[in-house]
């Protein structure tokens, strides 16, 4: 279990406000950290990193304790195991991928582990390559192998995918989900993606000026409570074109593009890239099976 | 989507469906879900709760007679009417509240349709969504 508790004064360009957090997670558990920017979301990760330190708190991960300033226990940010990510790679422009990751590697020796894990983000090809060979998308792979080379016990991510685009960003977040499940390992995710907070958090919280306002899981932190609607599903506006009196508004749900009509009022404050629920009675729609009619159904 | 306030009335369970009935303005709309007061805590007696529907599940009726399934009957008066090329959109005031209906513009003329015309909005039990926030 990881206990996190963190109290700090920090300035932004509306004043001063306090970011005053505590939240646990299991080592099984992916939990997404959101909020607007400047709510203190990248600070709570570097704190934990340890590369700036709290006015109060405690850190504590199973049986370490990382910080405690009643104690005045600070263990160093080299000593803390954490893996980080951030949107920018951060590898070292003058040595290649192998380099990169081998300078990261806590046991010099355990070229095992490192194999596994060039196996895992399919990165075998890329070793030789200096990194700015590389796309956005292998770059991050990269940057994630060389997080994970460390074992950490906790891997931070501060939005390491909003760079990349839609489909290459759904790779890399089944990397992630793959790495996290494979060595069970607790991950720390700062995302304001919506499709992306639903397909990877177990559990979420909601960071207002430096002040949880909301946590528990997606559906209790992100849909409207109950709704008895059953056919529900997230997804990303594409288009909202009118027709006639009522808007036609085309969704991107997985991979697939359906059309809803909207109307004025419905869409009126809605615009491509919005993540939306599309949510119907469970009345509504018909099951049939594949080639039962073989004309399209409209 | 047309949005409601109202407390709910009655709840009937059968099995996992419920059909609850909510008192919206002095009249009662019927909803059916596949939920009961176990899996859903807003289904109890008294709950504040939005009633949703959609509004190309808004059926109007003029001049309104005998018998009819929808359980949902709403009188109304019509503010007034945005015509397309096929579909209308029919503005109406519901007891101080506007709800919309989007009906085919053949309707609209077939029932001689203008502003201030008293008419029943209908809608299907199983096209009202509850929610609670």
């Amino acid at each position: 279990m990881i206990h996190i508790q963190l109290n700090k004064k920090l300035k932004s360009n509306k004043g001063t406000f306090t970011l005053d957090i505590d939240f646990t997670l299991s080592s099984n558990e992916l939990l997404t950290i959101e909020g607007h920017s400047g709510a203190g979301k990248t600070t709570i990760l570097r704190l934990i990193a340890g590369l700036i330190y709290p006015d109060d708190g405690r850190i504590e991960l199973d049986d370490e304790i990382w910080f405690d300033k009643k104690n005045n226990i600070s263990l160093p940010a080299k000593k803390r195991k954490v893996g980080l990510v951030f949107q920018d790679y951060a590898l070292f422009p003058n040595m290649n991928i192998m380099e990169n990751l081998e300078y990261a590697l806590v046991d010099k020796k355990d070229k095992n582990y490192l194999n596994e894990i060039i196996d895992i983000m399919e990165i075998g090809d890329l070793v030789e390559r200096k990194p700015d060979t590389l796309s956005g998308g292998q770059k991050q792979r990269v940057a994630l192998a060389r997080a994970l080379v460390r074992k950490p016990k906790l891997l931070l991510l501060d939005e390491p995918l909003s760079a990349l685009d839609t489909e290459m960003r759904s790779k890399l977040q089944d990397y992630i989900l793959k790495i996290h499940r494979k060595y069970n390992l607790a991950t720390i995710l700062v995302s304001h993606d919506i499709s992306e907070i639903f397909k990877m958090s177990n559990k979420v919280i909601r960071i207002v000026d430096g002040k949880i306002i909301s946590q528990g899981s997606v559906q209790d932190v992100f849909q409207e409570k109950y709704i008895s609607g059953k056919f529900r599903f997230t997804g990303e506006i594409l288009n909202i074109e009118k027709d006639d009196v009522v808007y036609i508004v085309s969704v991107l749900i997985g991979n697939n593009i359906v059309k809803v009509i909207g109307c004025e009022e419905e869409i009126k404050e809605l615009q491509p890239g919005d993540k939306v629920i599309i949510a119907s009675k469970a009345f509504n729609p018909l099951i049939i099976k594949p080639g039962f009619i073989s004309k399209k159904v409209e | 989507m047309n949005k409601l306030v109202g407390k709910i009335d009655s709840i009937r369970t059968s099995g996992n469906l419920s059909i609850a009935g909510i008192l919206v303005n002095l009249d009662i709309m019927k909803a059916v879900l596949i939920e009961t007061p176990a899996t859903a805590p807003f289904l109890k007696k008294g709950e504040t709760i939005n009633v949703i529907f959609k509004e190309t599940e808004v059926s109007l009726a003029k001049n309104f007679s005998g018998k009819i399934s929808l359980q949902n009957k709403l009188n109304c008066r019509i503010l007034s009417i945005e015509n397309g090329e096929l579909l209308s959109k029919v503005i109406l005031d519901y007891k101080g509240e506007k709800l919309i209906s989007i009906i085919t513009q053949f309707a609209v003329e077939d029932m001689d349709l203008k502003p201030g015309d008293e008419v029943v909005a209908l809608i299907k039990t199983n096209e009202v969504i509850l929610s609670q926030e």
